[in-house]
């Protein structure tokens, strides 16, 4: 049995807007709900029989939002084929962890900082701005676009066994490749930065680019410590930035 | 007025764009920035704010109920506030406090995104066991909520900075050399603390070595 194009489309467009009513209670169960709706209205054509299944879906769930395309496939395969309520809602809370997991590794803190990383270094290189602009959302958009459409047509496909495939598949495999291309763009951004400083700005003089250099091992040694003396020394360039002012 | 009204649309948009939809990344401060100052006729500036943003925002995480801060709208206020007050050209005193403004402001706004997802819950408990069309309405309505809260945000947030920085920015005393070079070692350091994402310097130390190497070289056949 096949997914009907137009439904297909409607519900992967609508999949872009699953944490559109994001809250504390039902977390992105709503928008759930309200992404699945073109494939409810060609599946329950009554709509007393409609509005049982919505009321459903509005149960609470929570993943990644580029991976919910492949909850939403599964579950209107699930629908289709006739299963229990309750064997639905167990799937879809199974299903919930795993998706927010590997999201927010393979996107987040992957795919994401990736192509903004690489966009600072076309910045540092020279590029105008609007090249690093537009280069980072067509390719980002399309890895963006690509995981969505493959995860509802997987979704669909596989139906309950799509946790079989989704450890099979390559994009499982592909996170520690894309750490290794993340860690590599990173550490040429930080050295662009140290050496040709800050876009549109004068280069640091050779002390200053070495402080620069210390300053990025640091951060990577430190992480998020780092950061908040990052806030914390801009509070403190603006203090002395404004004495050194008003003191002349 | 017309690039204040431009500044509430787009920050309708990078507000909405963070979260609600479609998050395709035009709430990342890079292109935040870009945008803005685009609004204003000066894109490079507001892609340079945007810039220094972006190494502040490379860690933050968007993780399930965490509360983070919204750089995207915050990016949005100081770019608009930078074009509106800051001299022609790229001032490096001027960017610092743009920088610091925005810092402070994606506090603001992460306090906003937690009360509007109060508001979105409050919305939907009232109606429970909703009708297949009132939930599209109600859903909608979160959307449009957002996209008014990040125009809000965008807009209160550049007028109050082009206030505080046209008020601060006279006063900086510090030349532009030893600015920028201050600039740019923040920056480098804030772009390292990205590499604890990438399973740690120390796992990938050979793409780490080769890419800082790279840069290094890029960077001197770049420099006059």
């Amino acid at each position: 049995m096949t997914m009907d194009r137009s439904v297909w489309w409607a519900v992967l467009a609508r999949s872009l807007a699953v944490q559109g009513s994001w809250n504390y209670e039902t977390l992105t169960g709503t928008g759930f709900g309200f992404a699945i709706l073109p494939a409810l209205r060609r599946l329950y054509p009554d709509p007393a029989a409609l509005d049982a299944a919505v009321g459903r879906h509005e149960t609470p769930f929570n993943s990644h939002p580029y991976l919910a395309p492949l909850a939403l496939g599964a579950v209107i395969r699930l629908e289709l084929d006739g299963e229990p309520p309750e064997v639905i809602n167990r799937f879809k809370a199974a299903l919930r962890g795993s998706l927010g997991t590997l999201g927010d590794q393979l996107v987040w803190a992957g795919w994401r900082p990736l192509c903004v990383l690489a966009a600072l270094a076309l910045m540092v290189a020279g590029a105008p701005w609007y090249v690093a602009v537009l280069a980072f959302l067509v390719v980002y958009n399309i890895g963006h676009l690509a995981l969505m459409m493959w995860g509802l047509s997987v979704g669909f496909s596989e139906g309950r066994y799509v946790a079989e495939r989704l450890r099979g598949s390559v994009v499982r495999h592909t996170h520690g490749r894309l750490m290794k291309a993340a860690a590599f763009v990173a550490s040429l951004t930080f050295a662009l930065v140290a050496v040709a400083g800050v876009p549109g700005l004068a280069a640091p003089t050779s002390t200053m680019a070495t402080v620069a250099l210390v300053g990025a091992v640091a951060g990577a040694g430190w992480g998020e410590r780092a950061r908040r003396v990052g806030f914390a020394a801009v509070a403190v360039l603006v203090l002395i930035g404004v004495l050194a002012g008003t003191m002349v | 007025m017309t690039g204040w009204l431009g500044v509430a649309l787009w920050g309708g948009i990078v507000g909405s764009d963070s979260t609600s939809f479609p998050q395709v990344m035009v709430s990342r401060p890079l292109v935040a920035g870009a945008v803005t100052g685009l609004i204003f006729g000066r894109p490079l500036e507001g892609a340079v704010v945007g810039f220094l943003v972006e190494v502040f925002s490379l860690t933050t995480l968007p993780i399930g109920a965490a509360r983070y801060p919204e750089s995207g709208t915050a990016t949005v206020a100081a770019a608009a506030a930078y074009s509106a007050v800051a001299p022609a050209g790229l001032d490096p005193g001027y960017l610092v406090l743009a920088l610091a403004f925005a810092l402070a402001w994606e506090r603001l706004g992460s306090v906003t995104v937690v009360l509007q997802r109060r508001a979105n819950g409050r919305m939907l408990i009232r109606a429970t066991a909703m009708a297949a069309g009132k939930l599209e309405r109600r859903h909608l309505a979160a959307m449009t909520l957002d996209f008014l809260r990040g125009a809000a945000l965008c807009l209160l947030g550049g007028l109050s900075g082009a206030l505080l920085i046209g008020l601060v920015g006279p006063l900086w005393g510090l030349d532009s050399g030893p600015t920028a070079a201050l600039l740019a070692v923040l920056a480098a350091a804030m772009v390292g603390t990205s590499l604890p994402l990438f399973s740690g310097p120390v796992k990938n130390w050979l793409p780490v070595l080769a890419g800082a190497a790279a840069g290094i070289l890029v960077a001197m056949a770049l420099l006059p």
